[in-house]
């Protein structure tokens, strides 16, 4: 959510210095009040709503947030939270050396890290695939946006469903001679939580992949075809140079939205999770919501937020690189 | 075109919140000196569960009971649902945060103690007790987990919901099995005699992936056994009662093999649908309020409802109080929020919903046993016979805060070895390791309890 905000703030940014420049020329603005402000800043004051909503429903939570894992806040203080026992940094020291939070985010990163390996692949196929016209592209185009374009509850929900013991892909394996145990708890399960996220999200890769492709000019195609290019050559020398940007951009999203993905754990798995699948979502909901441990689970937010900004920083550099180059740029 | 769509957002949030505003406002202006039962031009506010199974009925019952109230005191009634426990819990912890909100709420029994600790409720009073019509008025048996004594009492007992078992009366007779069981050996001995893999036939009904179920046959068969969990301010779940209950529970699986092996991904819906299917010779773990289900199913007029086993494994008769201890103290509290600037109304409310023909009128409509003493007694509907008596037979779950705690690592000691039971057997050091995690974890939160 926040790396949605904060995009759409760059956006807004520049298409206000871009608004900018054709200001002398356009109609509504009066010449008295040109003279005053300079060109630069004179839009500026319309980012106050904006701004006022993000300090509102971002900055002011997050202050909050940290204000409360240095408090000692369960249900016993909940009712005059703020005079909760201060009790500094040991809510972190117990979340990192009494709580599984370690394990929780082994398990969170290690798995957000295996569904991306996947999908970046099978985007790139998928986008490949339906790059070049052909009768029916539009419909198989829409049809792999299918999963991008469930609630992440109903997708959990029929694939729940479909893995419970004695189910539809038990009794499919069963006839083909295969006893694949138990889906949903046990070692299995982590792999069964990276199976139903790549359904999910592969076709966020696709589409990112597939908007790098759009990008490549006619001519280069023509060009490396005159060369004499054969496709593999082709895709690895001429077209992967240009889904790089995208593909990026897809990897660090997705890591970030996997790595926050509460709603696929939870409805999959429930709560108590198995040990298996205890991510950083689900501990953190669990020690607020069933425990009420406010405190804590305030210090393991805070925590996964640090884990999480990693990504994050990485992913606001390479917008500022690409934002000097026209979009889709080769470097 | 970002800044018109931002714009237009904050114009909407910025709408939003006036419109919050002035609602609270009008909430707040509303606290009048009026006396206790003119509600003229007020408005109470009351938070309560939804009832999936009966949701046109439940909005008729707000209707007609609003209508009620209104005619007694002048004042209007807004209900507003929840749709599971951690919605309520949601709500509640805004509420209490916020000191504005819902001016009565409904809690499941077991949630009160935790309510109970944020202190953000009314502990009544004698003349609370009084607006209400006197303490005489309720089942007593019901008033076990209003508060952690009879002086501090926040709960107002609003139904009874007991578990029993539901037996299938063809299948026991067809294996010469002539009255339920009632200890948890002599279950377990039956079941074994009705289970027949080839028609697909299962003794036992249950579902261990139910996110309550398995900590309440655990609790069962340990206070049976004469270890009440929580013994002031120790925990007791490394006590061999409890192992020897999750042994029995899930022995069912492993050696008796009385339950199908599928129930290992159920949770209670599926097991009362399979015992509806008459696929089953029990369905332990069941509430009164399955009745409307199996009346339309495939069992309809061949089963009947009975005290489950009150004999801990192991014994051979009631031991101590265990005889008493046939279902957890089940069903929904009410309570007044603190913060309640009406609160006169809202017990005015509370005496309108628990009086004699409101409480026969609920359980006709929603199937719930009433917790007005005078209307139990006057149930006359033989099915529920059994249900009735155990309502008297229930026992409190121990009352305090950390209780959510220890349920949640009762609960937990079953996720956990899922893997194990569907393999077959549960590894008795594995099983010994997860209990002293749930000791671990629950002692720590009692110790927080009783700081």
């Amino acid at each position: 959510m926040s790396t949605d905000s904060l995009t759409a703030g760059k956006a807004s940014r520049r298409k206000s210095s871009h608004a900018a420049k054709p200001g002398p020329q356009s109609p509504e603005n009066a010449p008295r009040r040109r003279k005053g402000l300079s060109e630069r800043n004179r839009p500026l004051w319309m980012l106050i709503p904006g701004g006022l909503l993000m300090v509102i429903i971002i900055v002011v939570p997050l202050l909050l947030g940290i204000f409360m894992s240095g408090l000692d806040l369960d249900q016993y203080s909940l009712r005059k939270w703020v005079s909760a026992p201060f009790i500094g940094v040991q809510n972190f020291v117990e979340a990192l050396t009494a709580s599984p939070l370690l394990h929780a985010i082994w398990l969170s990163v290690s798995y957000s890290l295996l569904a991306m390996v996947v999908t970046i692949p099978l985007g790139i196929a998928g986008a490949v695939a339906t790059q070049n016209a052909f009768k029916g592209r539009a419909v198989i185009r829409s049809i792999f946006l299918i999963p991008y374009v469930l609630p992440s509850f109903v997708v959990a929900t029929v694939w729940r469903t479909m893995f419970q013991p004695g189910s539809v892909i038990d009794s499919a394996l069963h006839s083909v001679g295969i006893d694949p145990g138990l889906w949903l708890n046990g070692p299995q399960s982590f792999w069964t939580l990276i199976l139903v996220q790549i359904w999910a999200s592969w076709p966020f890769v696709y589409l990112l992949a597939l908007s790098g492709l759009q990008s490549v000019d006619h001519e280069v195609h023509e060009a490396s075809a005159l060369d004499g290019a054969l496709w593999w050559n082709k895709l690895r020398y001429v077209v992967f140079p240009y889904l790089k940007g995208p593909l990026a951009l897809a990897f660090l999203i997705g890591m970030l939205h996997h790595i926050n993905n509460f709603t696929l754990p939870f409805v999959l798995f429930g709560v108590p999770a198995p040990s298996d699948v205890e991510l950083l979502p689900i501990l953190t909901y669990v020690t607020s919501f069933q425990s009420f441990r406010f405190g804590l689970s305030a210090a393991m937010a805070f925590i996964s937020l640090i884990l999480i900004a990693i990504p994050l920083f990485v992913y606001l550099r390479a917008v500022k690189l690409d934002d000097s180059e026209t979009p889709g740029g080769k470097k | 075109m970002k800044f018109a769509s931002s714009a237009k957002f904050a114009a909407v949030a910025l709408t939003a919140a006036l419109a919050l505003t002035a609602c609270g406002g009008g909430n707040s202006s509303s606290g009048g000196s009026a006396g206790p039962v003119d509600g003229k031009g007020k408005k109470l506010s009351v938070l309560t569960g939804v009832n999936a199974q009966y949701s046109a009925q439940q909005k008729q019952w707000f209707t007609d009971i609003a209508a009620k109230f209104k005619a007694q005191t002048g004042a209007d009634v807004e209900f507003e649902t929840f749709a599971s426990a951690n919605d309520e819990l949601t709500r509640i912890q805004t509420s209490v945060v916020s000191g504005q909100g819902p001016d009565v709420y409904s809690l499941g029994t077991t949630f009160t103690p935790t309510a109970y600790a944020t202190k953000a409720f009314v502990t009544l009073s004698d003349d609370d007790w009084k607006k209400l019509g006197g303490k005489d008025k309720f089942n007593q048996a019901a008033l076990g987990i209003s508060g952690p004594d009879a002086q501090h009492q926040a709960g107002i007992p609003f139904v009874s919901r007991p578990f029993v078992m539901a037996y299938n009366k063809d299948i026991l007779a067809a294996a010469g099995i002539d009255k339920p069981a009632s200890s948890w050996d002599e279950l377990a001995a039956q079941a074994k005699k009705m289970t027949n893999p080839t028609t697909g036939t299962f003794g036992l009904a249950t579902g261990y992936k139910d996110n309550f179920d398995p900590w309440k046959f655990i609790w069962a068969m340990s206070v049976q056994a004469g270890n009440p969990l929580v013994d002031g301010k120790t925990l007791k779940l490394d006590d061999p009662t409890v192992k020897k209950a999750y042994d029995t529970y899930f022995g069912w699986l492993t050696k008796d093999k009385v339950v199908d092996p599928a129930s290992i991904g159920w949770s209670n819906s599926n097991a009362v649908a399979a015992f509806a299917s008459g696929k089953a010779g029990y369905l332990l773990m069941t509430t009164s309020s399955s009745l409307p289900t199996l009346e339309k199913s495939a069992v309809a007029g061949k089963y009947a409802y009975a005290t489950m086993p009150t004999t801990a494994p192991g014994q051979t008769s009631p031991q101590g109080d265990a005889a008493n201890a046939a279902s957890i103290l089940s069903g929904d509290n009410v309570v007044v929020a603190d913060y309640s600037k009406q609160k006169d109304l809202a017990f005015a409310y509370i005496n309108l919903i628990t009086s004699k023909d409101e409480q026969l009128n609920f359980q006709k409509i929603f199937g719930d046993l009433p917790a007005n003493a005078e209307a139990l007694k006057s149930l006359d509907n033989p099915a529920l016979k059994p249900v009735a008596d155990t309502a008297a037979k229930s026992k409190a779950t121990p009352f305090t805060g950390a209780w959510g705690d220890i349920q949640l690592a009762l609960l937990n000691v079953v996720v956990q070895s899922i893997p194990d039971l569907s393999k077959g057997s549960v590894d008795d050091s594995s099983l010994q390791a997860r209990l002293k995690d749930a000791q671990t974890k629950g002692q720590a939160s009692l110790d927080r309890a009783s700081k």
